[in-house]
């Protein structure tokens, strides 16, 4: 199985305007965060990208896209009926491939050589079948994540057997449904934000799932389904000081770490010194 | 080699064999030797059944077994650190103490009696703790322990429930209760179905009920969004509601009458135990689960008119049916509304478990059956691998449920079954605390004839469901009637009452082969009851059975305690279960009642003031004044509440409680003194104390001289000895305060039949009587609580054909009850050494203690108490006033002119079961000359409240009250056990009397108030309960004053003797708790020997 396609969703009216925002990329150039999504793509192997977005966004991301432009196409989600439905938008573009999904208003900051798209991307070719990347989250997060549980595959200690998906679930459910073995107490398999999936994902969407998980969990009773954990970082851009943050990230990991700290401490200390020099601290 | 040891190591029938034969036969040595193995055995098992079984066993061989052994029968020091562990729940500490204690001065009744307490107490404090870890370990409530800050808070309200603001969507839960067809044995207490999940089944129905009119799920729960960010909890039964700002007070329990909802509000994990002191405001909290700023929740119980006892199970119905709607508003469970999938009725079910030991109650597992529709078989399930409890218990610690179809139990039987049953309350209210603690006692010991019952009562249900099957209803009838009459008693004799038995008398006699059978519901008989009868008679059985158990109740009502007027209900069987529906827009209502609560308040407050949505709910709420027929009549009903009529009803009742203490002749003089005192802290319960400074020491009392009888029987053969029982209490301990007439209360079967201590004292007067040839007379004294009911009682009764002088000494004094003082109240609560509760019990109880103290400081410290019925803001004011009444009333005059010869009394109180004019004691008496004889007994571990001892050189009796410490008891060996010889004459004499001076009234009285002087007044503080509502109880503690016959030894003048008695005789019955042992240790047989029943 090889996976040459990806889909990115956009088309949320709340975030549709994360991918177009600059940010300067580890290796200090100045980038859009949809190029830097599409480049951790293509350097998976990926090279066709689909991205789905708000009808007329097409120009501003085509922009926002640069040197990359060419090798992505847009597909307009009509109405915004939710996620589910933003990636079944891309159906006639993914045809019967397998495909790398990404959601545009996430930023990815592997800690490992090989980012995290690739391990994916080699896993599910590997493996021939879907894999999801997942990491353990802290239960009081779970209300903002679809959570998988399932056993780990004999041999990986960073590989499970998807069993059962839940979107967002309470921990009342994910403690009696969720529990992995070896993950702490408190603890679940969220997603990443980052899938391989194949074509039978857009078949069960296209019979009505209401969600990606609830999709997830059928195709995980129906073929072999995968989670892969992921150590890197993912950054949900839309949560307050979002951008900031990834961007932070993207610094601390990049080439000019050096000089974004000492600009951080001297930041810091100036503070401190004037805030000592006012009479103490507050 | 400990065969004791090998029985619980055992399987099969070795493992059901019972303790007491197994001991019957051993010798001191040998049940020495067993403990001695079971200590050992119980310190090393891993395993929780084997630890609780040879705690258990310990138990018993000390209460039971050693105190039998004639060697063990003299007195001995119980170690006071030892008493102190018990009292902290330091108990392995304190077992060691007195095993060290035991090794030293050699095994002893005494000794064996703290160890048995210990062992007792540790064993269910084991237990406890078990159900409580697996409480914690169910998958799904473990999260909740663990969210401890409100960043960790995750759970989110439903969007369903945030849409339409202002007019937020009203989440209505309504929830049947259930009710238990077989009854086996109590088979659904926790540890019953962890230890024998074989053999932890029940038939459990889910019902509608109604008191009057249609039924309905009789509980209902109510969860909507507020524009406020406060936890809003109302009861609009208990009409309490309150606006929570706080994380600490969600944890509160007993500071207002919300304590179930604050359990299910944590329970449902809206604010989950984790967070329990957090100090994080909780509109932080309640802003992350509304997802909006400045909102909040409310929620709403309502009980629909059912009384407290039905034994229904209403309060953990409502607590399920409260945890299920917050659990659907969070999205715990999927189904906002409809009925539960299996495993959310199972979540329902743990939560509500986990909410019970929060609020420090407890039921069974098959409780929250409501949640549940229709028939099913509940049945414990074996544990296996992969439950928290495997390895730890033999069964789970939740039940299966296996509801039965129509396939089982066809449309037509369940129709049959609710056209013969007559459901009812009968209006008793009990404590069944004591019997579930005893039937996890005797089914660890499988004491012989209860473990036969448990057989029994396993196979009945087999039976019921076999009749069921057939659509056999009369059979049914039988079948339940055979449990109650057989296994139920067989394993709990106190299940059964007189007040029951009479009800099942008249009803049969009545109906006749109409009447199918009794029904025991619950815990016990006397509150929530079923009964079966002929289809073609259920109208009439059912008006019938009203009047039937309210003219039982008349009748009863000063013996037996009555918490309500007996209701028989109309019911129906739920085949839904919880059921939950979403009311929006102009539905979005709360229930009537919660109106007339809320309306008030907010009518007096300007509109402007008022938030949108309480603006928005006025105009709904009086939109369906006009339009909904459920809400017709509000503004009525909220007019009485805005103008309450509390003043016409206030002067009626002080006015009866005026007229009542003039009727009884209340001194003000003296009040209005002891007032003052009490306020300026002259006197107190730490005035009560003697001075630090008093020699206290140990005394020797004589030892029973059996030559003395022949003495003694010459003296009754003479006439010359008469009994006082004393009579004028209420038995606060031994109804908690309900204001029953201890000596009138049925409170044991003896000769076959209930029989009260009246009766018992009468039947052993007879008996010593038949004896010696000549009647003795025989005086109760009473008070303004117990004389009339007494004398009525006595009247119905033939005075229970007792042919010799019958007579009652009313009477004389009165106290008015007093707020008691916050320094009391503390000093009793923090000073004085006492038992701690279980760590979650003892949280609410300091919360309690703390809304006590406050309702003190407002009601005003040391004045009179007023704000109940008369009767229960008097007291009677010790029962030294009860012999100067004697000569005050003139019994003893009248009873001196008809038997001249009378030189003795025996004066005892009510409780104490077994004592009898004792020719050998009498005789001694004469022979040493004494003016009082008093009665000791060696001291066990609960005797409590001071004893002989030798104060400043005399030898006296001291009450526990006046000792300058609490550790001073621990180092007297003899209690006092309230039984007294008097010497007419030489009593006389310290009052300054002769015989002849008896008819001067004014002397008499003079003489007595001289001699009170020299008594000393002891403040003290009863628990006094308030009845309201639907057969609601709230306990107060009230302050009185007491003058106590025992401080008579302390009169130089009076020539005073003691002398030891066996315990059996001496032994008073406080609390209806000690019954069971009282049963088993002989001590009933033995009273029963003493009596000759008519």
């Amino acid at each position: 199985m090889r996976i040459q396609k990806a889909v990115i969703t956009a088309a949320g009216p709340a975030q549709r305007a994360l991918p177009l925002q600059t940010l300067i990329d580890r290796d200090g150039q100045e980038k859009t965060v949809l190029s830097i999504l599409i480049e951790q793509a293509l350097a998976a192997g990926v090279e066709e990208i689909c991205v789905v977005v708000w009808p007329g966004d097409e120009s501003r991301y085509t922009q926002a896209a640069g040197r990359h432009a060419g090798a992505i196409r847009f597909v307009a989600q009509a109405e915004p009926k939710g996620y589910a439905d933003a990636i079944l938008c891309a159906r006639a573009f993914i045809a019967n491939d397998p495909f790398l999904h990404m959601v545009g208003d996430h930023l990815y900051v592997s800690s490992s050589a090989t980012p995290s798209a690739q391990r994916l991307v080699e896993l599910a070719a590997q493996e021939e079948c879907s894999v999801s990347g997942v990491q353990p989250t802290r239960e009081s997060l779970l209300p903002r994540f679809g959570t998988v549980a399932g056993r780990r595959v004999t041999g990986r200690s960073d590989l499970y057997r998807v069993e059962t998906v839940i979107e967002k679930p309470t921990p009342t459910e994910a403690e009696q449904r969720l529990m992995v073995p070896g993950i702490r107490a408190g603890f679940y398999l969220c997603f990443f934000g980052m899938h391989v999936l194949t074509p039978a994902v857009m078949e069960i969407l296209s019979k009505g799932a209401p969600t990606l998980s609830a999709a997830l969990a059928e195709l995980a009773r129906k073929e072999q389904y995968l989670a892969l954990e992921d150590e890197g970082r993912r950054y949900d851009l839309g949560a307050p000081y979002g951008l900031l943050i990834a961007q932070l990230a993207l610094a601390l990991n990049g080439q000019d770490r050096a000089q974004v700290l000492s600009q951080m401490v001297e930041l810091l200390a100036d503070r401190e010194l004037r805030a000592g020099a006012g009479g103490g601290r507050q | 080699m400990s065969v004791l040891t090998d029985v619980i190591g055992a399987s099969g029938a070795e493992r059901d064999r019972a303790l007491d034969a197994l001991c019957r036969g051993a010798s001191l040595g040998e049940l020495l030797a067993e403990c001695e193995a079971l200590d050992r055995f119980r310190r090393e098992s891993d395993n929780l059944y084997e630890r609780v079984r040879a705690l258990f066993f310990l138990y018993a061989i000390h209460r039971f077994h050693i105190p039998l052994r004639a060697e063990a029968a003299a007195p001995a020091l119980i170690p006071y650190a030892g008493y102190s562990n018990l009292l902290k729940r330091r108990f392995e500490e304190a077992i060691d103490l007195f095993l060290a204690a035991q090794r030293e001065g050699g095994a002893s009744a005494a000794n064996s009696s703290a160890l048995a307490a210990g062992y007792r107490a540790l064993a269910f404090q084991t237990l406890a703790d078990q159900v409580r870890r697996s409480v914690r370990s169910v998958r799904g409530n473990q999260w909740m322990f663990r969210a401890g800050h409100p960043a960790d808070y995750p759970l989110r309200v439903r969007q369903e429930l945030l849409a339409g603001a202002p007019v937020f969507p009203v989440l209505r839960e309504a929830t049947p209760v259930r009710m238990d067809l077989t009854h086996s044995g109590w088979s659904d207490i926790f540890f019953l179905g962890m230890d024998f999940p074989e053999g932890a089944r029940v038939l459990n129905i889910s019902i509608d009920l109604a008191v009057g009119g249609e039924p309905k799920p009789p509980v209902e729960a109510y969860f909507r969004v507020i524009d406020q960010p406060v936890l809003r909890l109302t009861s609009v039964d208990l009409r309490a509601t309150a606006d929570i700002g706080s994380i600490a007070e969600v944890f509160d329990f007993a500071r207002d009458y919300l304590g179930l909802l604050k359990a299910a509000v944590i329970a449902s994990g809206i604010v989950p135990p984790g967070m329990e002191g957090a100090t994080q405001p909780l509109s932080e909290l309640l802003e992350r689960l509304t997802g909006r700023a400045g909102h909040g929740i409310e929620i709403v119980s309502k009980v629909n008119d059912i009384p407290k006892g039905s034994r229904l199970a209403v309060s953990t119905n409502l607590l399920a049916s409260l945890i299920a709607v917050c659990m659907r508003a969070t999205n715990q469970i999927h189904a906002l509304t409809g009925g539960l999938e299996e495993q959310d009725r199972r979540l329902v079910a743990a939560r509500a478990i986990l909410g019970e030991w929060l609020g420090g109650s407890g039921g069974g597992w098959q409780d929250s059956g409501g949640v549940w529709p229709g028939i099913k078989v509940i049945h414990g399930v074996a544990a296996e691998a992969g439950d928290p409890e495997f390895g730890i218990s033999r069964g789970r610690l939740l039940p299966n449920h296996k509801i039965l179809g129509a396939g089982e139990i066809s449309q037509a039987t369940r129709e049959k079954l609710q056209q013969s049953l007559v459901l009812v309350h009968g209006g008793m209210a009990q404590d069944v605390g004591p019997i579930l603690e005893m039937v996890t006692e005797k089914y660890l010991l499988r004491s012989e004839t209860e473990w036969l019952g448990r057989q029994e009562a396993i196979g009945i249900l087999d039976e019921v469901v076999g009749h069921l099957g057939r659509g056999d209803i009369r059979a049914v009838g039988a079948c339940t009637q055979k449990n109650f009459d057989g296994p139920i008693q067989t394993i709990i004799p106190w299940a059964a009452n007189l007040y029951t038995n009479t009800l099942i008398g008249r009803a049969r006699a009545e109906f006749g082969e109409d009447f199918w059978g009794f029904w025991m519901l619950g815990g016990m008989s006397g509150g929530g009851m079923g009964f079966l009868f002929s289809p073609a008679r259920k109208a009439e059985a059912q008006a019938r059975m009203q009047t039937i158990m309210s003219e039982a109740k008349r009748e009863m009502e000063h013996s037996v305690p009555f918490a309500m007027e007996p209701v028989v209900y109309n019911f129906a069987i739920n085949e839904r279960g919880t059921e939950a529906v979403i009311l929006s827009g102009a539905s979005a209502l709360m229930p009537a009642g919660y109106y007339t609560l809320t309306v008030p308040p907010l009518l007096r407050v300007e509109s402007r003031h008022l938030t949108g949505s309480r603006r928005a709910e006025l105009e709904r709420f009086t939109g369906a004044c006009r339009d909904r027929e459920e809400f017709s009549g509000m503004v009525h009903d909220l007019f009485d509440y805005l103008l309450p009529r509390a003043q016409e009803a206030t002067a009626d009742r002080s006015g009866s409680l005026d007229g009542l203490l003039e009727t009884y002749g209340f001194d003000r003089v003296q009040h209005e003194q002891i007032q003052s005192d009490l306020r300026a802290g002259r006197i107190g319960l730490a005035q009560n104390r003697l001075p630090v400074t008093s020699r206290i020491e140990d005394a020797e009392p004589d030892a029973v001289d059996p030559r003395h009888r022949a003495r003694g029987m010459q003296a009754l053969a003479e006439g010359r000895v008469a009994v006082v029982s004393l009579a004028g209490g209420v038995g606060s301990r031994w109804t908690k305060g309900a204001g029953v007439v201890k000596a009138l209360n049925p409170f044991c079967k003896l000769g076959g039949r209930h029989r009260n201590f009246i009766e018992v004292h009468l039947a052993k007067s007879l008996r010593t009587g038949r004896d010696c040839g000549t009647m003795l007379p025989h005086v109760i004294t009473t008070s303004y609580l117990t004389h009339h009911a007494i004398e009525q009682h006595l009247a119905r009764a033939g005075s229970y054909g007792y042919p010799g002088p019958l007579l009652l000494s009313q009477g004389r004094s009165i106290g008015l009850r007093m707020i008691p003082m916050e320094r009391d109240l503390r000093f009793a609560w923090e000073e004085m050494a006492q038992q701690l509760l279980d760590e979650q019990a003892q949280k609410v109880r300091e919360g309690l203690r703390a809304a006590l103290i406050r309702w003190a400081a407002q009601a005003g410290e040391g004045s009179n108490y007023t704000d109940n019925l008369p009767g229960q803001c008097l007291h009677p004011v010790g029962h030294w006033y009860e012999v100067p009444n004697l000569l005050r009333n003139g019994t003893l005059r009248r009873l001196l002119e008809t038997r001249p010869q009378l030189d003795y009394l025996m004066l005892h109180n009510i409780d104490t079961a077994a004592a009898d004019v004792d020719a050998a004691l009498l005789g001694q008496h004469i022979e040493s000359g004494a003016g009082l004889t008093t009665e000791v007994v060696a001291r066990h571990l609960e005797d409590r409240g001071g004893g002989l001892a030798k104060v400043d050189d005399r030898v006296r009796l001291v009450e526990g009250l006046a000792l300058p410490d609490d550790e001073l008891e621990s180092h007297l060996s003899y209690y006092n056990s309230a039984t007294y010889w008097v010497s007419i004459d030489r009593l006389l004499e310290v009052f300054g009397l002769t015989r002849d001076s008896l008819g001067d009234a004014e002397r008499v009285n003079s003489a007595v108030r001289a001699v009170a002087a020299r008594m000393p007044t002891y403040i003290t503080l009863k628990d006094v309960k308030k009845r309201w509502g639907k057969g609601q109880e709230d306990v107060f503690p009230v302050a009185q004053f007491e003058k106590l016959w025992g401080d008579m030894t302390a009169l130089p003048e009076l020539h005073c003797r003691f002398v030891a008695v066996p315990r059996v005789r001496g032994q008073q019955l406080k609390e209806p708790a000690q019954l069971d042992a009282w049963l088993r240790d002989g001590s009933a047989a033995y009273t029963d020997s003493l009596c000759a029943w008519e």
